[in-house]
């Protein structure tokens, strides 16, 4: 999309959201100025903006790992709730001092995703399975697991709510700013993103993801195993958003419950098409992501505006970005 | 006995909106479309014909708008997916996001809270009764117009060969819009069905993605409406048996669970080689 073009996208975007809170009887402006409000208006507001950005950034990464090689993973909520649910599993039951368990936690989340992933690049790459049709349904199978294992076995007995015993105080993540809910998840995110930026300029293995989704035939003659491509893929994509989960479980609810995401893994294909699936220009767009999700309540209680106008335009957005092609999903190797 | 049939009421009763979604992911893929927005499809049809029916008190005319809503926004994929080349899973995306924002924003607004519509006037038992039997003759009717009328024919060749299509003198964007809309109209009587059959109201989130059980059924089916319409009909005798066991400890995410993992081992063609229609999802 030219610059122009995307000028033009962002305001019939902004055209749209204002016609819709004008009938909702609110004034736009006052909208607009709500949700910014709520998003920037002070160090409290603006941390809990991170606190969405972060949330937002490692699906949204996870996305654009796999659409880069060609791969829709539209599973990265379901990755992010399995990864969620490793890592509140290990948190709660594993007694040690903080820079052991900590970790622990994190690659616990990254093994749950990364199954969960692992399971459509495996069909994928064993039986030639739409990972398109895999991945939906696993989202919807890992809210299932979740469910019944947080209300059945695993549940906290003395919690109210669907979800495991509370980590220890040690296991928690490290808070940047005293008083906020914002850890040290965002400085993983952005290390993460400077890293998977350096992984498909710089490197070998980079390359070969990249070639398999843009020119399959060609890769397959150079020699790059498609199968095994997607297999990877999909795994290490998983990797990330369940190692997301896990910093919303370390970070922010300290415990895994079964509202841990509002759906991160579906706005998160919102935010990797937005980005370009750059993941530098993917942070940007998680930052936009996240003052839409922080900011939409405060629009709500400020401004009447129903805070659904906030899906709503983002599956607009979503819509008008699918114009990008991301890879022919039947273009198999064979 | 009549423990018995009670429960084939109930298995019918909850695969009705299933064999209609089922039988709009069927004529979408057969022409080349994976319609991944049946949940919207459903949502905006369960919706619009709750609105409808309060605002004219009049459930048929609820009917009417909701599978006008449902051909509408399918309807959108399809004119996307062939004037606009959109990448269709991406599109369909957007469109379950825009159909639930658009329908929760849409309830705060006409009915002042958020949540659910008032009551309206459904369709009745009877109403029920004549949609579960328009469910059961759509399939046979779509089977049989599939395999014996040109219409059938030219559809699916669309989706295995549009070049063919298009050398025979016909345009097989014409027939992916065309079928994108019956099908987004059958997927909206499906979510009419839930407001207005099994409910006499629309609350947000009442699909709970039966439009994705709904896909799993096409593969299971094989692609075929009575192949489609009777895995619906088993998905929807489980989700019948869920309040059978509700008491036997079967954990009832389980039951839930299984369409999905029917669908995931579906993929493996362990199950007998299923194959999508050759140019599904591929945009012209």
């Amino acid at each position: 999309m030219s610059r122009r073009n995307a000028a033009i996208f962002a305001a019939v975007l902004l055209a749209i959201a204002a016609g819709a809170m004008a009938l909702a009887g609110a004034n736009p402006l006052a909208g607009f100025a709500a949700l910014l409000r709520g998003a920037l208006g002070g160090e409290r507001q603006l941390s809990e903006t991170l606190v969405q950005t972060t949330a937002l950034l490692f699906p949204s990464l996870a996305v654009a790992f796999a659409f880069r090689a060609g791969l829709f993973n539209i599973g990265a909520e379901g990755q992010l709730i399995v990864g969620g649910l490793f890592a509140g599993l290990a948190g709660a039951a594993l007694v040690a001092p903080g820079w052991i368990a900590i970790p622990v936690i994190l690659l616990a989340g990254a093994a749950g995703g990364a199954i969960w992933g692992g399971i459509a690049g495996a069909l994928r790459a064993r039986f030639g399975g739409n990972e398109v049709i895999a991945t939906l349904m696993l989202n919807i199978v890992a809210a299932l697991l979740a469910n019944y294992l947080v209300v059945g076995p695993f549940h906290a007995p003395a919690a109210t709510g669907p979800e495991t015993a509370e980590l220890p105080v040690s296991s928690w993540l490290p808070v940047l700013i005293p008083g906020t809910r914002l850890t040290i998840s965002l400085l993983l995110a952005l290390a993460l993103a400077g890293a998977l930026s350096f992984m498909f300029a710089r490197t070998v293995f980079g390359y070969a993801l990249q070639a398999a989704g843009e020119a399959p035939q060609a890769a397959a003659r150079a020699g790059i195993d498609l199968r095994r491509t997607a297999l990877v893929a999909l795994t290490l994509s998983g990797a990330i958003a369940g190692f997301g989960g896990a910093t919303l479980v370390a970070g922010v609810l300290h415990r895994f419950n079964v509202a841990l995401s509002p759906g991160y893994g579906f706005i998160a294909i919102a935010v990797a098409l937005v980005g370009g699936l750059d993941p530098l220009w993917i942070v940007l767009a998680a930052f936009a992501f996240g003052i839409l999700q922080s900011g939409s309540l405060t629009m709500q209680a400020l401004a009447h505006v129903p805070k659904d106008v906030v899906g709503f335009v983002e599956g607009l957005a979503i819509l008008g970005l699918s114009a990008r092609r991301i890879a022919n999903p039947r273009e198999e190797s064979a | 006995m009549a423990e018995l049939l009670d429960f084939f009421q109930l298995a019918l009763v909850k695969a009705t909106p299933l064999i209609f979604a089922a039988l709009a992911g069927v004529i979408c893929e057969r022409s080349g479309i994976l319609n991944i927005a049946l949940e919207g499809g459903l949502t905006v049809g369960a919706f619009t014909g709750a609105a409808v029916s309060f605002e004219t008190g009049n459930p048929l005319l609820g009917l009417i708008a909701g599978m006008l809503a449902g051909a509408l926004l399918c309807g959108l994929l399809g004119v996307a997916a062939t004037r606009f080349g959109v990448d269709q899973i991406v599109a369909g995306i957007g469109l379950n996001m825009l159909a639930a924002g658009a329908t929760a924003f849409a309830v705060v607004v006409l009915f002042g809270a958020p949540g659910a519509t008032p009551e309206v006037h459904a369709l009745g038992s009877a109403g029920e009764t004549a949609l579960i039997a328009v469910a059961v003759v759509a399939a046979l009717a779509l089977q049989l117009g599939f395999d014996r009328t040109p219409w059938g024919l030219r559809l699916r060749a669309c989706g295995e060969n549009p070049q063919a299509v298009l050398s025979a003198g016909l345009d097989p964007r014409r027939i992916r819009v065309l079928a994108t809309l019956a099908g987004g109209a059958i997927a909206g009587l499906g979510g009419v069905f839930l407001s207005l059959g099994e409910l006499d109201l629309y609350s947000d989130g009442m699909t709970a993605g039966r439009g994705f059980i709904a896909l799993a059924a096409v593969i299971f089916g094989r692609w075929t409406p009575l192949g489609a319409a009777g895995a619906a009909l088993a998905f929807g005798a489980l989700s019948a048996l869920q309040f059978v066991l509700q008491r036997s400890g079967v954990p009832s995410e389980l039951m839930q669970a299984l369409p999905y993992l029917a669908a995931l081992a579906a993929l493996t063609g362990i199950v007998g080689k299923a194959r999508a229609p050759a140019a599904d999802g591929v945009s012209l």
